[in-house]
């Protein structure tokens, strides 16, 4: 009897060069799997951009404690937690806001979120203890937004247990107003993303979470238990998939500090069906209104679309975002957001797991995507999970990059399995200008090149010299701080902006930056990456441009136009009053007088 | 769905018989005496002059008698002086009819049609010799007669086998099922009957059918095995292993019995009974390459390769001359990443059957698995160059460009296109190939061209995850909204039901035991 094709096909099915047909069997991730793109020739044009990791010596040396280094007993120890930039004294000095984790057998000495004051000098002071933001639990995620408007950018902290709001007291200090605010929950949760959002454009700024998973330590089954619970044949911590789905919220600012949670009346509490992670929050649509999307894990991920009447309707299926090209899920962890292609729409950067491609996603403008992984040539890197993640000028040369970081989750394995490394190198995919990218590792810097099991990462200018940098968080060991040492000549335009009837840290205010014959788009954003906040400041690669037109849409839907700004500055703006000058943050040093 | 291909050839291998064996269908007229008596429906010509009952009765009595001869001649004398009595040719048509003598017969009913063109006697007469020859005059005769007797169900049995002869089983259904229990007799028109519904996709109507081929044929382990295959094509495979159990609680089951029971146990969950069951059939045929290959593929579902390579060795020791083993061989060891070892069975293969492609298309699935495109790529265009026209490779092709990232507009990408287009053409029912096409097609712009393709691989397998978000993709950008809500319900179930197959497959992992017998040649 011949063998059928049918019968082949099912036979090989594994070996099918269809990235469905891939699905592995036994494990509890996501089984969409996709094969590497052969990498082009480089295209040997130069990278300005060049990173230092000066985590030691600005003083960040505490580890992220988060589960145990050699081995995950449980899905918990695994995910790990992200980081912010924060200027939380206003003195327009980029501070750092690091998440920690613990460990399942107690909390060890030092395992703690900590608070880094910038001393203006490439270096910074724990100031945690005097900050009461000394907490040790699982925590996840951290948004930074003004919920109270009151000038002071306050931290809202996700975590397994019980989430956290702080009020920024303005003097240097937080307060845990979770209770008093409404936010205590009655049960354990798993919190993971989260945003600040204005959805109903009050000017007040609401809190969106999402949720992991229904995670109760007494009822998980042991690593290898199950299907769900090996990798590769190797016994690892289980889950997600055959865990329950945790249940995302959604918060409404009162207006006098309380919130209430209207999760079911928004139509949020209804989508059960995905393991959510990092939550952004974007008017995909620009309809004027914030969208929310959310990475999920190993589930379709999800796109909530606002109805401008208080609720949401998700259509991630339906826009291209939830699924891969072709309608499989995937891991999905963090996500970068940017205008690639300088088309003046958002578009988005998901981090999945190894044996697959992260995926570009290029928004039309009306909030319908298109996977461009492959025609990107983002589908030449399979081999590493990946996390935190940015669409960032790295060398200014007005496009926008990819940057992302990786980590094993199953630490152990590379004892058995050695092609799948507990640690992994940074990677940069440097923007051509032709819709396509390269990847570049050593080619920018002894810091990319260098390995770590990293999870969040925030994007931000902490010395002020008008390039980005990277705080990354590396589980069990301290943090990396990637400095960025530009060479060339390219410029740059930074924009603070200041919501008075919008909320006042601008969330969600739309910029357009027109310079030569380029435009891009950018958002200010809450929470994105991995559980990360980046520097609020929006920076704007010019390249050989010297001014900029700065087209702003304000939260509350006020538009503004500033016209011929000159590059290589911090402008500050504010609601209904254009640039203004001697405030806090316009009285940043200028470039060089950070010490160094 | 392991011997899925095994249920299909059972199934069709009835085709085989029935339209080489005209005659093994053939349905008795009612007495020729009662219906002699009432043949004639329509009233007499203004030419004929009707035999008195004097001279008919003598025939029909000849012919109720079984005195063929004797009926013949009297029909004979008796048309001498009446020979325009419609009548009389019938009985005349009966005679020799009866006497086998199918020349005359029909003659002598023809000249009955031509005097009275709705005798039905003669027109029964004609029409049955006229299928029985396979004549195409039956089914304008059948036509006749169901004009004047809508409901005569031998009529309809007759027109549902010539129907089934033509291919036309949308045609030939409904004269089968008004047929009713006159099939009974005739097992093979009820075996068509069958076959028409599996091919219509009224699986479980063919279920039905079959269940009263084994009713009445309660002895024939083929019957069993029949309803069997079909139950397991309609995903039934609890009601298949129930109807296998007579066979294999005896001693009649062969090889082909144990191999569905396998598939059944394995349909069910039940892996461990699945492979006991293979190794029963393997005990009783093991040279029976499919063997082989089942277990080839129960091993690689459980992602059980070493077993599944021990025993395809096993297949390949009792036959070293077949090439679908080192095939499935290669595929195993291309899982266990052995790229060198499965490169040499795919070679091997070639050799043995140079003009299958097989091959070279898991050359070049190895290729994509070890994470070489580029290589891929070659192989299968190396291969092609010698079959060009071989779909599978056509369609590899294709979709390895795409994975590279050919875009559209450059050469690449035209010839991805070309190549996915002619591997549709030249297998439409290849699904992977359309949803490749669909891909490249909207990678293109080219939307309502894709919505085609999705729409066609979705008739192919309506639980295709891929082409069902490819279409609702398609259709957002085309603004035709209106179905996405219910292909997002489609999307989803689909989505669940592989969840839960997925967890079924995993429940268990082959492994060889201690049992010495687990251990032998032929013991898997």
């Amino acid at each position: 009897m011949k063998i059928s094709r049918r019968a082949f096909v099912n036979l090989s099915i594994a070996a099918s060069v269809s990235a469905h047909a891939s699905r592995l069997l036994g494990q509890g991730v996501s089984t969409h799997t996709a094969k590497a793109q052969p990498k082009l020739a480089p295209s040997g044009r130069p990278f300005n951009a060049h990173f230092t990791d000066v985590a030691k010596q600005a003083g960040l040396t505490a580890p992220v404690i988060y589960g145990k280094p050699e081995y995950n007993d449980y899905i918990l120890e695994a995910t790990g937690c992200g980081c912010a930039f924060i200027d939380y004294d206003n003195d327009g000095w980029m501070d750092l806001f690091v998440l920690s984790g613990t460990r399942i057998e107690g909390n060890p000495e030092g395992a703690t979120n900590r608070l880094y004051k910038n001393n203006r000098d490439g270096t910074f002071t724990d100031v945690t203890e005097k900050s009461g933001l000394h907490d040790t639990g699982w925590a996840c995620g951290v948004c930074v937004g003004d919920y109270n408007n009151d000038g002071f950018e306050d931290l809202f902290i996700t975590y397994y247990g019980q989430n956290k709001l702080y009020k920024n007291n303005g003097d240097g200090t937080f307060s845990d107003i979770t209770k008093a605010a409404g936010l205590l929950g009655d049960d354990t949760r798993w919190g993971a993303g989260c945003t600040w959002v204005d959805y109903n454009r009050d000017g007040h700024l609401d809190l969106f979470v999402s949720n992991y998973l229904q995670f109760d330590m007494n009822r998980i089954p042991k690593p290898g238990a199950n299907v769900n619970c090996t990798w590769k044949g190797i016994p690892v911590e289980c889950g997600p998939r055959g865990l329950p789905r945790g249940v995302h919220s959604l918060y409404r600012n009162n207006g006098d500090g309380t919130f209430t949670d209207i999760s079911a009346a928004a139509g949020i509490a209804s989508q059960r069906g995905s393991y959510g992670m990092t939550v952004v929050s974007a008017d995909f649509d620009e309809d004027g209104w914030p969208d929310i999307y959310v990475a999920c894990d190993s589930t379709p991920s999800l796109l909530f679309m606002n109805n401008h009447d208080g609720t949401f309707r998700e259509e991630g299926v339906v826009r291209g975002v939830a699924l891969s090209e072709d309608g499989q899920e995937q891991a999905g962890m963090g996500i970068g957001v940017g205008d690639y292609n300088l088309d003046g729409h958002i578009d988005l950067f998901k981090t999945h797991f190894s044996e697959d491609t992260n995926g570009l996603y290029r928004n039309d403008g009306k909030a319908n995507f298109e996977d461009v992984t492959r025609t990107a040539r983002i589908g030449v890197e399979t081999r590493y999970i990946c996390w935190g993640t940015g669409i960032v000028d790295l060398d200014n040369d007005g496009l926008p990059d990819i940057f992302f970081v990786s980590g094993s989750v199953y630490p152990h394995l590379e004892k058995t399995l050695t092609q799948y490394p507990n640690k992994n190198p940074r990677t940069i995919f440097r923007n051509l200008g032709n819709g396509t990218f390269e990847e570049l590792i050593s080619e920018a810097g002894p810091a990319i090149s260098e390995r770590h099991s990293s999870r969040g990462c925030a994007f931000g200018d902490f010395d002020n010299d008008g390039d980005l940098d990277v705080l990354i968080v590396n589980i069990n060991e301290p943090p990396s701080l990637l400095r960025n040492d530009m060479k060339g000549a390219n410029h740059w335009l930074k924009l603070k902006l200041v919501g008075t009837k919008s909320n006042r840290s601008a969330i969600g205010a739309r910029v357009v930056v027109r310079y030569g014959k380029k435009l891009q788009a950018q958002e200010v954003l809450s929470q994105s990456s991995f559980y990360s906040t980046n520097d609020t400041r929006l920076h704007f690669g010019l390249g050989a441009e010297k001014i900029a037109d700065i087209s702003i849409r304000w939260p509350n839907g006020a538009h503004e136009e500033l016209k011929a700004v000159a590059a290589d500055q911090l402008i500050v703006v504010k609601e209904g009053s254009g640039i203004v000058t001697g405030q806090g943050w316009s009285k940043a040093a200028k470039p060089g007088a950070s010490g160094r | 769905m392991m011997s899925m291909s095994f249920a299909r050839h059972l199934i069709f291998g009835i085709a085989l018989a029935l339209s080489i064996a005209p005659a093994s269908v053939s349905f008795s007229q009612p007495s020729q005496g009662s219906q002699s008596s009432q043949a004639t429906k329509s009233p007499p010509t203004s030419e004929s002059a009707h035999a008195p009952q004097s001279s008919i009765e003598p025939i029909t009595s000849a012919l109720t008698t079984n005195q063929f001869e004797t009926a013949a001649d009297l029909t004979r004398a008796a048309l001498k002086d009446f020979p325009n009595d419609p009548q009389l040719w019938s009985l005349q048509g009966i005679a020799f009819a009866s006497q086998g003598k199918a020349t005359e017969a029909l003659a002598a009913f023809q000249r009955a049609l031509a005097i009275s063109p709705n005798n039905i006697s003669a027109l029964q007469g004609a029409a049955q010799l006229e299928f029985q020859s396979a004549s195409p005059n039956a089914r304008t005769l059948l036509n006749r007669l169901l004009k004047l007797r809508p409901n005569d169900p031998i009529s309809h049995a007759m027109l549902g086998v010539v129907n089934y002869r033509e291919g036309n089983c949308g045609a030939a259904v409904p004269h089968f099922a008004k047929a009713g229990s006159i099939l009974d007799s005739q097992p093979a028109a009820l075996h068509a009957y069958a076959l028409c519904l599996v091919r219509l996709k009224r699986l479980d109507d063919a279920v039905n059918v079959f269940q009263r081929t084994v009713t009445l044929r309660a002895d024939d382990p083929r019957e069993r095995r029949l309803l069997a295959a079909v139950q397991l094509m309609g995903r039934r495979p609890k009601d298949a292993i129930v109807t296998l159990e007579p066979l294999l609680q005896g001693t009649s089951a062969d090889a082909g019995t144990w191999q569905l029971a396998a598939s059944a146990y394995e349909d069910t969950g039940d892996t461990p009974a699945a492979v006991n069951a293979l190794r029963q059939a393997i005990l009783l045929d093991p040279k029976n390459t499919s063997l082989y290959l089942d277990f080839a593929h129960l091993s690689y579902q459980h992602q059980s390769f070493p077993v599944g390579i021990s025993v395809v060795s096993d297949g390949i020791a009792q036959q070293p001359s077949s090439a679908q083993l080192y095939i499935a061989r290669g595929i195993l060891l291309v899982q266990l990443g052995d790229y060198d070892k499965a490169e040499a069975d795919f070679d091997k293969a070639h050799q043995l059957d140079p003009n299958q492609s097989l091959s070279a298309a898991a050359q070049g699935m190895a290729a994509v698995q070890a994470n070489d495109l580029d290589r891929a790529l070659t192989t299968v265009e190396t291969k092609l160059a010698r079959k060009p026209n071989d779909a599978y490779l056509l369609y590899l092709k294709a979709d390895i460009l795409s994975q590279k990232g050919a875009n559209p507009g450059t050469s690449e990408f035209q010839s991805a296109l070309r190549s996915a287009r002619k591997a549709v053409a030249s297998a439409p029912n290849l699904a992977e190939a359309r949803s490749v096409l669909a891909r490249l097609y909207l990678d293109s712009g080219q939307t309502r061209e894709a919505i085609e393709q999705c729409r066609k691989a979705i008739e192919l397998n309506p639980k295709d995850q891929t082409a069902l978000y490819r279409l609702i993709q398609a259709l957002q950008k085309t603004g035709e909204k209106k179905e996405i809500p219910d292909l997002l319900n489609r999307l989803a179930k689909a989505r669940e039901q592989a969840a839960q197959e997925e967890r079924e497959r995993s429940r268990y992992k082959l492994v060889e035991g201690d049992d010495p017998q687990s251990t032998s040649p032929n013991h898997p």
